[in-house]
């Protein structure tokens, strides 16, 4: 509960620091969810340069919205956030006239992950596991790999997600069940 | 693959991130355009006022939540004590009427006042157990045990009104010093009754003059005694017996001794069944207790 009130008021105060044409709220707004909205960005897009002036847009966006605009619509900024960058997304898809079907293997966007518990043939394997991952994602329906981004890449609520998507959290709830099968099908086929 | 394996590897994709060069660059691209759009500082009066109008906001719900629950304790509290202050011994309601006024008993800090309302809830339980009992289509053979039961209860009120008397007692002892007057005098009047006397059986003890000119404002026999030095024992008993009157009209614990006299009485009148002199002892117990 006073966790809960603490995040409150410091949603309260970022809110109406932005409202105030607050510099500096902004640039540690932006420091602190640049990466996750690149991240959600890229795996609905697919492409690194688009994902790059995508999420420039989306922050410029969000400053605009919370000038001209109330909070009232979303419960949080960051939900906000993630909001806005799913009507640009839409609108980016609607003026290129394409949609996220080619895999998202990108040579120059290759994952690291360094554990030295490790045997170089098990990490190698691990590297392997999660490029899969990475090449399966754009394979999903759209909806389920947003909420698989949500909740599993970005750490998002349920309260969030339904919040941003619009849907009920047992909705979400169902969606995110029903988007981890079709994964792992879709993983465990290209395994056999 | 399980579940919590497709989790944990899907969860290794937040290494994803944008080029650092590009997110500085871009920083300060935004940092220009918001700039132009009327972005600035925040000077310290307002950085306040943000920060007390923000923590207003956020802590307006649970606060308002907060107070609507203490008036609904303190609403439900008072009516629910009126509510079932009328529950009799035999109502389903009766223990929830004990609970309140336990609740009641308990939120009271005063000791003397507890005590005094304790022995007027013990007194009125008692009467309204005197109360049912005296009603015929309850005191039947068919309700043997409950009558019984009630009984019971009646001398556990009963011996509850006495402990709660004892305690309110003492305090009022050492709180009057009149009273503690009045017990030197009986104990002075004693020893001059039996000492000090001459032959004629006149009274001339000092200590008897010095004792009997306190009470001369006070009581205007006593004058009368005082002026004449020499006192017969038959006038020194007169007057001792006229100060002790005097002084245990205004004493608070011979009410206490009356309430305890009036008690006894209601038991007596309650073992002999006649219920209904039992409850009008009781109520004057009530009124002696509120005095």
């Amino acid at each position: 509960m006073p966790s809960n009130l603490i995040k409150k008021f410091k949603n309260k105060k970022v809110y109406s620091k932005l409202k105030g044409h607050d510099k500096e709220a902004f640039i540690k707004v932006y420091d602190e969810s640049v990466n996750d909205i690149y991240r959600f960005v890229y795996f609905k897009i697919g492409s690194k340069e688009e994902a790059n002036d995508l999420t420039s847009m989306i922050f410029l966006k969000t400053w605009n919205h919370i000038q001209t605009n109330s909070l009232e619509d979303s419960k949080t900024l960051r939900a906000l956030l993630y909001k806005i960058a799913r009507n640009t997304i839409i609108d980016h898809y609607r003026e290129s006239g394409h949609k996220l079907s080619s895999s998202l293997d990108d040579e120059n966007n290759k994952i690291e992950i360094i554990d030295d518990t490790q045997s170089p043939q098990e990490r190698l394997d691990q590297e392997a596991n999660l490029e899969l991952i990475k090449a399966k994602l754009p394979l999903l329906k759209e909806e389920y790999r947003e909420v698989i981004i949500m909740k599993f890449i970005n750490d998002l609520s349920l309260e969030e997600i339904s919040d941003i998507s619009g849907k009920s959290r047992g909705n979400v709830r169902v969606l995110l069940h029903r988007s981890l099968n079709a994964l792992r099908q879709l993983v465990e086929e290209d395994k056999l | 693959m399980t579940d919590r394996e497709l989790i944990t590897k899907l969860q290794s994709l937040k290494k994803i991130k944008p080029d650092s060069a590009w997110q500085t660059s871009n920083r300060d691209l935004l940092l220009s355009q918001v700039s132009n759009s009327g972005a600035r500082e925040l000077s310290a009066w307002q950085l306040f006022t943000i920060n007390f109008s923000s923590l207003a906001k956020a802590a307006s719900r649970p606060a308002y939540a907060l107070g609507a629950f203490v008036l609904i304790l303190i609403t439900g509290s008072i009516f629910s004590h009126q509510a079932f202050s009328s529950a009799k011994p035999n109502d389903s309601l009766y223990i929830a009427r004990v609970i309140s006024e336990k609740a009641k008993l308990n939120t009271m800090f005063n000791a003397d006042e507890r005590n005094k309302l304790a022995v007027q809830f013990a007194t009125r339980q008692a009467q309204d157990i005197s109360a049912v009992l005296a009603d015929p289509n309850f005191n039947t053979e068919a309700n043997r045990d409950q009558v019984a039961k009630l009984n019971e209860s009646f001398n556990d009120e009963i011996s509850s009104v006495k402990t709660h008397i004892s305690y309110l007692s003492p305090k009022k002892n050492t709180e009057n010093n009149k009273i503690e007057a009045t017990d030197n005098i009986k104990a002075d009047n004693v020893t001059i009754a039996d000492s000090g006397k001459d032959d004629n059986g006149v009274q001339l003890f000092e200590g008897n003059k010095i004792n009997t000119n306190i009470k001369v404002e006070a009581n205007p026999k006593i004058t009368v005694a005082t002026t004449t030095p020499v006192l017969n024992a038959t006038s020194v008993l007169n007057v001792a017996n006229s100060v002790l009157a005097s002084t245990t009209e205004a004493d608070p614990s011979s009410s206490e001794l009356n309430a305890d006299k009036v008690l006894e009485e209601a038991k007596q009148l309650f073992e002999k069944k006649d219920y209904t002199k039992a409850s009008d002892k009781l109520k004057e117990v009530v009124e002696i207790i509120k005095k």
